[in-house]
């Protein structure tokens, strides 16, 4: 395998290709999706392919195949140059890329219980354990979707600085989903659980745990108010933060985006959230859904601060956007597979617990909303973000007090963290996966904090 | 692109029906799936990338007693196909049993696709894609110097599909797409716009890209000076963009009957009752001429056809795959999918194909003529946090502008909207002329009174 990628990068090269990487997997995935009980497919498969990249005159060219063959290859390679130098006729400035140490590596995944050596059998019951808990909760709930996902193969990495690097690729998700139905009130929660490290996942994040959290959530909806609409100080919980960073913050740091006019643009250096946030996007958590030694460019992966103390003091690059903002490399760049270019995506994004306790941070609320577990999040360019909320508890008198459905946060995100007054101790890192055209397994997290005022939308 | 050679597919797929029947499984279809692609990235105010796919693979489903197996591979030889012929049946075996599987769909008379094929679009070199997007590019410089071409890019491509299943059918399709996009923002000064977009997808080579760039750099100009506005309940006109995004997450899962089966759906039990506004006629037509989603079959080789489902606001027909129409006692009506970025590695999925809002007669120009006090809405962020379930909604506009005195006053930062998909249609009070295709929906504007927005002073 190497030496079929070391040749065809050499014939890219030969070609006059300025940079040439190939990119080739073997992958294996194992599906499951269950509904009320039911299995409605056992499902596995197996991928492999290449996806050749070069810089030819300052534009790239890409091509992608479904076969491993030393022919097909070095016509990829071939199409990939010539695919490159057509677009370079229009390029006003050339693209370059930051200089990295070219590595030689070779990465073995080492899981407890790899998820090729579980049975689809003991995969089935697992997931029809957990539906069992969720609908056996309550007959109120009404329906129960499991999915379930592992991928295990093979990374390979040749490009023309010199880099060889193999890399073991390890993934394990599932995400619950139930709903509920009472007279005409309808509800549904989700929760997911993802990790690299192994199977063995699923002795932590067990039916009982996860299964009866989600029962839980979903039939306390019933019975919840809609909020009020309007500006109110909240408390966010972990997994509510984490979505507000990935979403509102992280993306806007992703350099792609920010050199695109994200309102981060010509804030390096300056304070743009309160002192009391620091945030960072972290490669190197072991086992967490986001991490991986090494990413599709090659560059190892690190901890990067993004906010230090309130002070935007980092962004997510590739080398490409490294090069243009004179900064180092990241190890940002991933690909959802061979089928795609590697772009700047998150890793592990978090904002980092302060001193408070919970009842610390709820005893001066008047009256706002404590926001603990999200569905759903976004926000644009100009820093406007939305996140959907599917448990929140109102604060009244700085108690928790009645729970309410179906609400969500807007507002614009330097404001927001200006707005963060309070950070509490506590630290919850949660898997998930993020959609830029493609998907990557990411994980966001943080601790409890207190915003001064969000814009609190929802209920009819 | 080259052509796919449709007769070598057909035989990988009955020998791995054949192998996986041999192997022991009592039904047995093998789906295949080719896509070439060829596309032009435009990042920053440049084309920066050239790209080119091909795709090819298999996906096999084998039952027995009543489970289903499914295994898929890209690499298609004797060997592997048969490997996952063996690893689909494996996968039935270890499954537990469906006990409302029946069995794979029998094959049906196919109703005619018409401009779903351009050979126009197969013969596109990448270095006349380049051409076309240099010009949407040039259209957006031209319109205004504040405007930034974030991020856009030109796609063609060829797709081709193939089913054949133990039940006797053994069908194919060939279609082709084009599409230009572009994402604008504008700056001037400290002022920066939210993003705007502005897309043009056909099936024949018929595109506007200089159109495409001119839009999107206006939506970006007109979004400059926001202002923000207090709270109130206003009539709004959702353009097709933010139309979809919300009837997405919402209506088009609703009227699903797999939703409905399973008590997922506020429309359950409905069929027959007054859902919307008497403005308000809904179809699924997955072989409307030149439809985005338009195919001669559907995922498990069922004929697509089209389903009324609301009929000047009476829900008439929910849609069905062949396994919620067995389950229902009725026919499926051809709304099987495979999506995901190779569909031949996944199993089919009830999915709505051309979901059609019957257009109006009004133009854009009266719609905003008749409001007084409202908003026009291009886009809308976060629907996918709706509640599938009740419908309910709360999302963030944008671009959106209000609309003062019959014209379009000013953009507007910072608006969310909120309440629940079916008072949206209840509440439709009229319907532009202006139909456009965008994903799944095939819609003109539609005007809403008495949306809540919820905003910020």
């Amino acid at each position: 395998m190497r030496d079929m990628l070391a040749k065809s990068v050499d014939y890219g090269r030969s070609l006059g290709a300025k940079y040439v990487e190939v990119r080739a997997q073997n992958l294996f995935k194992t599906l499951l999706m269950t509904k009320d009980g039911t299995v409605e497919g056992a499902k596995e498969g197996t991928e492999s392919g290449a996806g050749v990249r070069v810089l030819v005159n300052g534009a790239w060219g890409f091509v992608s195949l479904g076969k491993l063959e030393p022919k097909l290859l070095t016509d990829a390679v071939d199409q990939a140059v010539r695919l490159a130098r057509a677009a370079s006729l229009r390029v006003k400035s050339p693209v370059k890329l930051a200089d990295v140490k070219a590595v030689e590596d070779r990465v073995t995944a080492k899981p407890e219980k790899s998820p090729r050596d579980v049975s689809m059998e003991k995969k089935i019951d697992d997931a029809l354990a957990m539906d069992k808990t969720v609908l056996g909760y309550d007959k109120r709930i009404k329906s129960c979707t499991i999915s379930y996902l592992d991928v295990t193969g093979t990374n390979y990495f040749v490009n023309s600085d010199g880099a060889c690097i193999q890399q073991d690729k390890l993934y394990v998700w599932s995400r619950i989903l139930a709903s509920a139905r009472e007279n005409s009130v309808y509800t549904s929660a989700r929760e997911e659980i993802g990790s690299t490290a192994g199977y063995e996942v699923f002795d932590t994040e067990t039916p009982e745990k996860v299964g009866t959290l989600i029962a839980k959530r979903v039939v306390e909806q019933l019975k919840a108010k809609t909020p009020k609409g309007g500006s109110f100080p909240a408390v966010i919980g972990p997994n509510v933060v984490g979505v507000f960073i990935h979403e509102a913050m992280g993306h806007l740091a992703e350099a792609d985006l920010t050199l695109s006019g994200s309102i981060l643009y010509d804030k390096l250096g300056k304070q743009i959230a309160s002192d009391a946030v620091t945030v960072y996007d972290d490669g190197t958590v072991e086992g967490a859904f986001g991490s991986f030694k090494y990413d599709d460019e090659g560059v190892r992966t690190k901890k990067t601060p993004l906010i230090e103390k309130g002070t935007l003091t980092g962004l997510m690059h590739n080398r490409e956007t490294a090069q243009k903002l004179n900064m180092e490399p990241t190890g940002n760049a991933r690909a959802e597979d061979f089928r795609v270019e590697p772009i700047i995506r998150m890793r592990n994004t978090y904002l980092a617990p302060g001193d408070r306790s919970f009842e610390e941070l709820i005893e001066d609320v008047d009256f706002g909303y404590y926001l603990k577990s999200f569905r759903g999040g976004q926000a644009n360019l100009d820093g406007t973000f939305q996140v959907g909320i599917q448990e929140a508890y109102e604060i009244v008198k700085g108690r928790l007090g009645a729970s309410v459905r179906s609400a969500s946060i807007s507002g614009n995100t330097l404001e927001t963290l200006r707005r963060v007054d309070a950070v509490g101790r506590d630290f919850e890192l949660w898997p998930g996966r993020c959609g830029k055209g493609q998907i990557a397994f990411i994980c966001d997290g943080g601790p409890h904090i207190r915003v001064g005022e969000v814009t609190v939308g929802g209920g009819a | 692109m080259a052509e796919h050679k449709l007769a070598e597919l057909f035989e990988f797929g009955k020998r791995a029906v054949k192998f996986a029947l041999g192997r022991g499984a009592e039904e047995a279809e093998a789906f295949l799936s080719v896509s070439s692609d060829t596309s032009i990235d435009i990042e920053r105010g440049q084309i920066v990338r050239s790209i080119k796919r091909m795709d090819q693979g298999l996906g096999v489903r084998a039952v027995y007693r009543k489970a289903v197996g499914f295994s898929y591979t890209n690499t298609l030889t004797d060997k592997n196909i048969e490997e996952a012929a063996a690893r689909a049946f494996r996968a039935a075996r270890a499954s537990k049993p469906d006990k409302n599987w029946v069995k794979f769909p029998s094959p049906g008379k196919f109703g005619e696709t018409r401009g779903t094929y351009d050979k126009k679009i197969v013969d596109l070199s990448s270095d006349e894609l380049v051409d076309v997007a240099a010009v949407m590019l040039g259209a957006v410089e031209a319109y205004d110097k504040r405007v930034l071409a974030v991020d856009g890019g030109v796609g063609a491509s060829l797709f081709s599909t193939v089913i054949v299943n133990s039940q006797g059918i053994e069908a194919c399709d060939m279609g082709t797409a084009v599409a230009c996009s572009m994402e604008t923002i504008a700056r001037d000064g400290a002022d920066v716009t939210p993003a705007c977009y502005e897309v043009n997808a056909e099936r024949v080579y018929d595109i506007d890209p200089e159109g495409v760039g001119t839009e999107a750099a206006r939506q970006a100009v007109s979004s400059l000076n926001a202002k923000k506005i207090g709270s109130g309940a206003f009539p709004v006109i959702f353009a097709q963009d933010a139309f979809h995004s919300l009837l997405y997450y919402t209506l088009i899962n609703a009227v699903k009957a797999d939703y409905v089966q399973r008590e997922r759906s506020a429309l359950k039990d409905k069929i027959g009752e007054k859902v919307a506004s008497d403005l308000v006629t809904v179809y699924n037509d997955g072989l409307l001429e030149g439809g985005l989603l338009t195919r001669k079959f559907d995922a498990e080789g069922v004929p697509c056809q089209k389903t009324l489902v609301i009929d000047k606001g009476v829900l008439r027909n929910f849609l069905y795959d062949s396994y919620t129409a067995n389950k229902a006692g009725t026919e499926s009506t051809g709304n099987a999918s495979r999506t995901g970025l190779a569909s031949y590695a996944s199993t089919p999925a009830l999915e709505a194909s051309n979901f059609r809002f019957m257009e109006g007669d009004r133009s854009p120009e009266e719609l905003v003529g008749e409001v007084d006090e409202g908003l026009l809405v291009f886009g809308v962020q976060g629907a996918h946090s709706s509640n599938p379930e009740s419908g309910e909604f709360s999302v963030v506009a944008t671009p959106v502008w209000k609309i003062e005195g019959g014209s379009v006053a000013y953009a507007v930062r910072g608006v969310m909207l909120a309440g629940v998909v079916f008072d949206v249609l209840r509440n439709v009070s009229a319907l532009g002329s202006n139909v456009r295709k965008l994903g799944q929906l095939v819609a003109p504007w539609i005007r809403v009174e008495d949306v809540r927005a919820v905003g910020r002073l």
